[in-house]
């Protein structure tokens, strides 16, 4: 360690050799590491400051588990062999991620195929600059679109009954249908680029050889593309549940009344519910989960961290 | 070949599909901005106007919250480009093991959710602020600063990853060069690498101000008691909706078309100028970098629908009174809400005298759906001939609407319409 | 200004891997001297090591007289250009020679008038305001020179600069390359793992093979009296005939081979004796056609002629003698050549002066 910083610094001067070591300590140390680590040391911390914050620090302060019992059982006069609500909404949304996730990747999939081994030239640069166009537009932005196109005065609502398809206009929203559809709207880019960037580095020919041979496409697929395309399709699928499991603006606006975001939750305890260790508590148990799913997916693939993000 | 045939009408209307998936939302939004109608909707079409973006720039939530949106883009650029370009210069000089490790810790805010990171900047620097400073909303725990703090927690790796990307490219032996040349460190970062990142450095910047601009998740968290545009947008959105948020997105559209088209016209100019360069060191080239001309995209066709369309709409604008047509409209909806009033009457007094016989009822509200009809066909006359210079299109989407409704009163599904309509007036 | 380098007992290590073992020599100052070795025996370690950017592992380095230990490559008297040449892509060429006055903090117009002078040294006047990617290989080359010579070195050191160039250009940058060093009065240490470089460029050159130096000398010490096996075997082309000395006589090695007995000459800094294994070097151009073979001092073979090839000047010809040995010869084309048919059965001869037999050793493989 010694010797590395020694030809550390004669490579790269002291003014350099600080300004580099400095910044990504401070990244690392203050910004990514001490904050999650105070996160979870909250979680494990009763809501004094909330309830009595003379008791802060007092013989009181102690570390507890009450926050994530609470998660599992609710509160102690909750009839339920488990906290109904908030189980279900955890469970519901990480299968709903999934299900986004499987989702954007039967949609995308073609589609990153199509530009990087089909589409030529202008034609694919057309495509592939439009398909960013709509993600400079917010994502809150996005969101509202799909709640003027599903809301029950929605367009959809009054084109099908313009058509004569529907007699009643549907509930969108309530159904979670206007949730889903924004989700998944939400997340192509993150779907696409990465499968488009590792398909396209695919040599042609191999593709032609396997036609040549006589593999019917979906067998070339299967055979060729696809395991090739591997480290692509697990960035793009890391990403999107990610991103969709922690999604909390969406939600807000587009999931229904009576349905929630394990996120929106989270966020309850923030704001109106007023119990920061509660909240990081459940945020604790979200990140990890998330995390888990994506190292399984991960070792499932056999794709390194490295390769994600690329 | 017809089964490719039909492969390729396949595929192409997937990508219709595909794409009018991407488009459609974004272009319905854009059209109920400039429809007078009170909340989003694009049916019925009541107006052109263009008075939502007046709304919208007199919105002074929005307004301040796009200002503290601008302090905030501007410090996280600040704050994250150098990180992410120091973190990527030190992953470059780290060995195998060391370097997957500063890696995997580097990129990890960008696969933690937005609202874990919001959440633990916030929790750690209100500890800091209380323990160090000992005091409460001390200037730790202030929305701006650890907005900015939490943001660049990610949008750091962002630009990480930029600069990888484009260092990946740099040859280490012009370092060497310049320090063989008798260049310090300090001079060869800033004469040889500096100028090498530079075009990375601006896209970082860029790329960290939009990341910035457009989040919400950790925002929504950090931002304490101040409010970012993402937060009152979200606020907005969420406690009931009208159009000048829609205006809003098509002026976020128009800037990002405008941008696509400047960015897509200058890699033009660059290709062209690198195939000169060429031309000049091998002429040989010549045809090769001719027949290699990248791009048949229709840039001119692309600015020219675009000028068309502002010098349409502005024409529009001088020949059409939107004042003229909102009473209009208001007087059709008038006369529509007496045609459901007399259909209630009609219904009630269907109800009253023969509850049971219920042909009749059927019959009353076809003719009733007839008499509607013919209510509004000289209202439809007249506005055809009040406004025949400017309003073509709007005439016909009245034709439509009165299609639709025909529709939706439909005798099944009378009662429940009626209701509904009127909540939303 | 030029200065000698000294190396004393310089190591260079990674981790097991020994890249330059116990090097030990002085390159005299004003000397154009060469490292030639193929690739991978460590002769860039050691340029590197010279100029600053590899730490020995243990050893010194001087230039001029002083210990270079501790000093980084931006305060040595070394300018190095680059086998890449590394010319800075986003500079003019101006601004690529100026570079060294640019970080003294020398004006403009200063740094201006001498890339002039230097562009008009190294035959590129009014080149200057071009950007490096307009120019071609010989003359991005050129800057490169140019820019190396701009800091005013003691010790200019190049790392196969020529490499890139096709092979005209190589040639004509050989003598080009010769007349600056001369013109410019300094020492040049130049890496090559070519030996026409080596030869036609260099004042002395060192062998290197494994990371050790195999021997020193000028062009014809090293060419004509070859030190080690190979040495014999890298610089230009030779026949080799294992065998075991059955005699020393005269100065003379007596070497019995599968090929029959040679009588041979040896080397003095490796002398060998009776019973000792050895190798018997002889250059194709040492061997021609036998009209008489009873003359003493020459060595005889029988063999059949499998190949040939005109090359104008020489014919280049391949035998194999009766036991399988493959021999190639060169024979100067004077004009009266006598072509012989593939298969004839020819005998062939070479003096002992024109036979070298040395110690068993590490051959070169082309």
């Amino acid at each position: 360690m010694r010797n590395w910083l020694r030809t550390f610094l004669a490579r790269n001067g002291v003014g350099l050799s600080v300004y580099m070591l400095g910044a990504v300590a401070l990244w690392v140390i203050v910004m990514i590491v001490l904050p999650q680590l105070f996160m979870l040391d909250f979680s494990f911390r009763n809501n004094w400051q909330q309830i009595d914050p003379s008791r802060m620090g007092g013989p009181d302060d102690v570390y507890t588990m009450v926050n994530y019992h609470f998660l599992a059982f609710g509160s102690p006069n909750n009839p339920d062999p488990f906290n109904v609500v908030d189980v279900t909404v955890f469970f519901r949304t990480i299968i709903a991620a999934i299900c986004v996730t499987l989702f954007d990747l039967a949609l995308c999939y073609p589609i990153a195929y199509y530009l990087a081994q089909v589409a030529r030239g202008g034609k694919a640069r057309l495509l592939v600059l439009s398909l960013i166009i709509p993600f400079w537009v917010n994502e809150l932005l996005r969101a509202f679109a799909f709640r003027i196109l599903f809301g029950e005065e929605g367009t959809i609502n009054a084109i099908l009954m313009g058509i004569g398809i529907l007699s009643d206009p549907i509930d969108f929203v309530r159904e979670d249908v206007a949730l889903y559809a924004g989700l998944g709207y939400a997340y192509i880019l993150l779907m696409i680029f990465p499968i488009y960037n590792v398909i396209e580095s695919l040599d042609k020919n191999q593709i032609e050889a396997a036609r040549d041979l006589g593999s019917s496409w979906w067998r070339i697929h299967r055979r060729v593309v696809i395991p090739f395309a591997k480290p692509g399709i697990t960035s793009g699928c890391t990403m999107v549940f990610m991103l969709s499991a922690g999604a909390l603006a969406a939600p807000q606006i587009l999931g229904g009344p009576s349905s929630l975001w394990f996120t929106q939750i989270i966020y309850q305890w923030f704001n109106t519910g007023s119990n920061w260790p509660r909240g990081s508590a459940y945020a604790i148990v979200l990140m990890l989960t998330c995390v888990l799913l994506v190292l399984i997916l991960m070792k499932l693939f056999k794709v390194k961290i490295g390769e994600i993000g690329r | 070949m017809t089964s490719g045939g039909v492969m390729r009408i396949a595929v192409g209307f997937y990508i219709l599909l595909f794409f009018s998936y991407l488009f459609g939302p974004l272009l319905v939004m854009s059209f109920t901005a400039f429809n007078s109608s009170e909340f989003p909707s694009i049916s019925p079409w009541n107006c052109f106007t263009d008075e939502w973006f007046e709304v919208l720039i007199k919105d002074n939530q929005l307004m301040g919250g796009l200002k503290s949106s601008l302090v905030v883009g501007f410090g996280v650029v600040l704050l994250a480009v150098p990180i992410g370009l120091a973190a990527s210069l030190l992953i470059t000089q780290l060995r195998s093991r060391a370097r997957s490790v500063v890696y995997t810790i580097a990129i990890s805010p960008i696969l933690v959710p937005g609202v874990v990171l919001g959440i633990s900047t916030l929790v750690f620097w209100e500890r800091v602020d209380r323990v160090v400073l000992g005091a409460q909303d001390g200037f730790f725990y202030d929305g701006y600063f650890m907005t900015i703090i939490g943001q660049s927690t990610f949008i750091a790796a962002y630009s990480m990853l930029v600069f990888l990307a484009r260092l990946q490219r740099f040859d280490p032996g012009l370092e060497e060069a310049a320090l063989d040349l008798g260049a310090t460190q300090t001079q060869v970062f800033r004469k040889i690498l500096l100028p090498f990142l530079k075009p990375a450095i601006g896209s970082a910047a860029v790329l960290a101000f939009l990341a910035s601009f457009e989040n919400y998740n950790t925002t929504v968290f950090t931002i304490v008691s101040e409010s970012t545009l993402t937060t009152v947008l979200a606020s907005k959105v969420r406690y009931g909706i009208n159009p000048s948020i829609s205006s809003l997105a098509v002026i976020i559209i128009a800037l990002t078309l405008i941008a696509a088209v400047a960015h897509e016209f200058l890699k033009r100019k660059e290709e062209r100028q690198a195939i000169a360069e060429k031309l000049i060191a091998n002429p040989v080239a010549i045809k090769a970098g001719r027949s290699k001309r990248p791009l048949g995209l229709p840039i001119g066709a692309l600015t020219a629908v675009l000028f068309v369309g502002v010098l349409g709409s502005l024409w529009m604008g001088q020949n059409y009174d939107v004042d003229q047509c909102k009473v209009r409209v208001a007087e059709e909806n008038r006369v529509k809400f007496e045609a459901l009033k007399q259909q209630r009457l009609a219904e009630a007094k269907a109800k009253q005298t023969t509850s049971s016989q219920d042909q009749d009822s059927a019959v009353d509200a076809k003719q009733s759906s007839g008499q509607y009809q013919n209510i509004f066909a000289p209202s439809n006359l007249g506005q055809q001939i009040e406004s025949d210079s400017g309003a073509e299109p709007q005439s016909e989407t009245e034709t439509k609407d009165a299609k639709q409704y025909q529709n939706i009163f439909a005798p099944t599904n009378l009662g429940q319409q009626v209701e509904s309509s009127s909540d939303s007036d | 200004m030029s200065a000698d380098v000294q190396l004393d007992n310089v190591w260079v290590k990674f981790g097991d891997f020994v890249a330059v073992r116990d090097a030990n020599l002085t390159i005299q100052g004003g000397e154009f001297f060469s490292f030639l070795g193929p690739s991978g025996c460590g002769k860039t370690t050691l340029l590197r090591a010279i100029s600053g950017f590899q730490n020995p592992s243990t050893g010194r380095i001087l230039i001029g007289g002083k210990d270079m230990s501790g000093i980084g490559p931006n305060r040595r008297p070394t300018a190095l250009i680059f086998q890449n040449l590394a010319l800075f892509p986003l500079m003019t060429v101006w601004e690529n020679i100026s570079f060294a006055l640019e970080v003294k903090g020398m004006g403009k117009r200063a740094r201006r008038k001498k890339a002039d002078e230097l562009l008009e040294l190294v035959a590129l006047p009014a080149q200057g305001d071009k950007m490096v990617s307009e120019l071609s290989g010989g003359q991005k080359q050129r800057v490169a020179v140019a820019r190396a010579l701009c800091a005013e070195p003691e010790v200019l050191l190049l790392d196969e600069p020529l490499s890139a160039l096709d092979l005209k250009l190589r040639q004509h940058m050989r003598t080009e390359l010769r007349a600056i060093q001369q013109r410019a009065g300094i020492t040049f240490i130049y890496i090559t793992h070519d030996q026409g470089e080596a030869l036609t460029m260099s004042d002395r050159v060192a062998v290197m093979r494994q990371g050790v130096v195999d021997q020193i000398g000028d062009g014809t010490t090293v060419y004509d009296h070859p030190e080690t096996a190979f040495v014999a075997s890298f610089v230009g082309e030779n026949n080799s005939f294992t065998g075991t000395v059955t005699e020393m006589k005269d100065g003379l090695a007596y070497v019995q081979t599968e090929c029959g007995p040679i009588r041979s000459r040896t080397s003095l800094a490796a002398p060998l004796k009776k019973g000792d294994n050895a190798v018997v070097f002889v250059r194709p151009e040492s061997i021609h056609f036998c009209k008489d073979e009873t003359r003493t001092d020459e060595n005889g073979l029988v063999a059949t002629l499998a190949h040939q090839e005109f090359e104008g000047h020489f014919w280049h010809l391949a035998l194999k003698t009766e036991s399988g040995h493959d021999i190639r010869m060169s024979v100067m084309n004077d004009g009266r050549s006598e072509v012989y048919e593939i298969g004839a059965s020819v005998s062939v001869g070479f003096s002992t002066q024109g036979a070298i037999a040395l110690a068993p050793g590490e051959l070169a493989v082309d």
